[in-house]
């Protein structure tokens, strides 16, 4: 019989914006970005990098500058795309490969991060040319989603509630449209 | 009135970076991420003047402000979301009202 393991993992996966400041072990988070390395990549290209933020007041000038970062995590793991190794294969900035990229790094990273016992939650609202110049990033870096890795909070809110309830019914259609 | 400094300059600075990057990062975002940024700038802001306020500004502050995240759980539901807003807008009103040299002697 298959294992369960992994469907279990993904349904049971939260964002978390409410974290303790106990600290995450070197090796737990070598484990997510060697679990970020094996995400399936356009062309194999593999033109994310990752940069991992430990550091408190880097993390608080992050988070003075990224209005949609609620948590207060002890780690921080921005992903970024390297244009240099776009250039080199000819892949413009408009190539949408690049962004499902940074996805299915995103959720390779995060489900790592559940599967550890550790709480995730995805960034993407902040200003990136702030980021750029607190972090000295290099021109060819752009700065496309942090991942906030911690521990969840003993005490937490309610979280937000979804528009709407959504299976995954609502979100398919099967064969062709018009019949 | 009062001429009470409730800031220091670099919580100024602070609270001036998330206004300015809330600014910007509305542009790419859903309308509705619009007050759901200004409130997390207006609890930012209550947070810092907590100490330093006077009592009939802490009293707004604490029983107003202090409930905002319990705002953001509600998002979804746009008329318990709307009411939530006008309840702190009579609120922000009366305490301005207790500031106003308008309301005195009332
Ligand atoms: C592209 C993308 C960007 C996101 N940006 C943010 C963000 O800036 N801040 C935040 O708190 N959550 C962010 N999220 C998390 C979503 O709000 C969250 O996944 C969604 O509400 C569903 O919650 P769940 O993952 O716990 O089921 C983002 C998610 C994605 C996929």
């Amino acid at each position: 019989m298959m294992s369960e393991a992994v469907l279990t993992n993904i349904k049971t996966r939260r964002v978390v914006r409410e974290m303790s400041d106990e600290p995450v072990e070197r090796a737990q988070i070598e484990a997510i970005l060697e679990a970020a390395r094996w995400a399936p990549s356009g062309g194999n290209l593999r033109p994310n990098r990752y940069i991992v933020i430990e550091d408190a007041e880097t993390r608080r000038l992050i988070r003075l500058v990224s209005p949609g970062m609620f948590q207060r995590a002890p780690v921080l793991i921005l992903i970024c795309t390297n244009w240099a190794v776009c250039a080199e294969h000819g892949l413009s900035a408009s190539d949408r490969a690049l962004l499902i990229d940074v996805g299915t790094a995103a959720q390779t990273m995060m489900l790592a991060a559940h599967a550890l016992g550790l709480a995730s939650g995805p960034v993407t609202s902040y200003s990136k040319e702030a980021v750029k110049i607190i972090l000295n990033l290099p021109a060819s870096y752009s700065p496309e989603m942090f991942i906030c890795i911690g521990h969840k909070a003993e005490t937490v809110g309610a979280g937000m509630r979804p528009w709407k309830k959504i299976t995954w019914r609502d979100l398919t259609h099967w064969e062709r449209f018009g019949k | 009135m009062s001429a009470n400094w409730v800031l220091k300059e670099d919580e100024a600075v602070e609270l001036l970076a998330l206004l300015i990057t809330s600014a910007r990062i509305q542009m790419d975002e859903p309308v509705e991420y619009g007050p759901l940024r200004l409130l997390t700038a207006t609890e930012r802001l209550s947070g810092l003047m907590l100490e330093r306020s006077s009592d009939k500004t802490r009293d707004f502050l604490q029983e107003n402000i202090e409930r905002i995240p319990e705002m953001h759980m509600i998002m979804s539901d746009v008329a318990a979301y709307t009411a939530g807003l006008d309840e702190r807008c009579r609120a922000v009103a009366a305490c301005l009202l207790r500031h106003s040299a308008l309301a005195e002697g009332e």
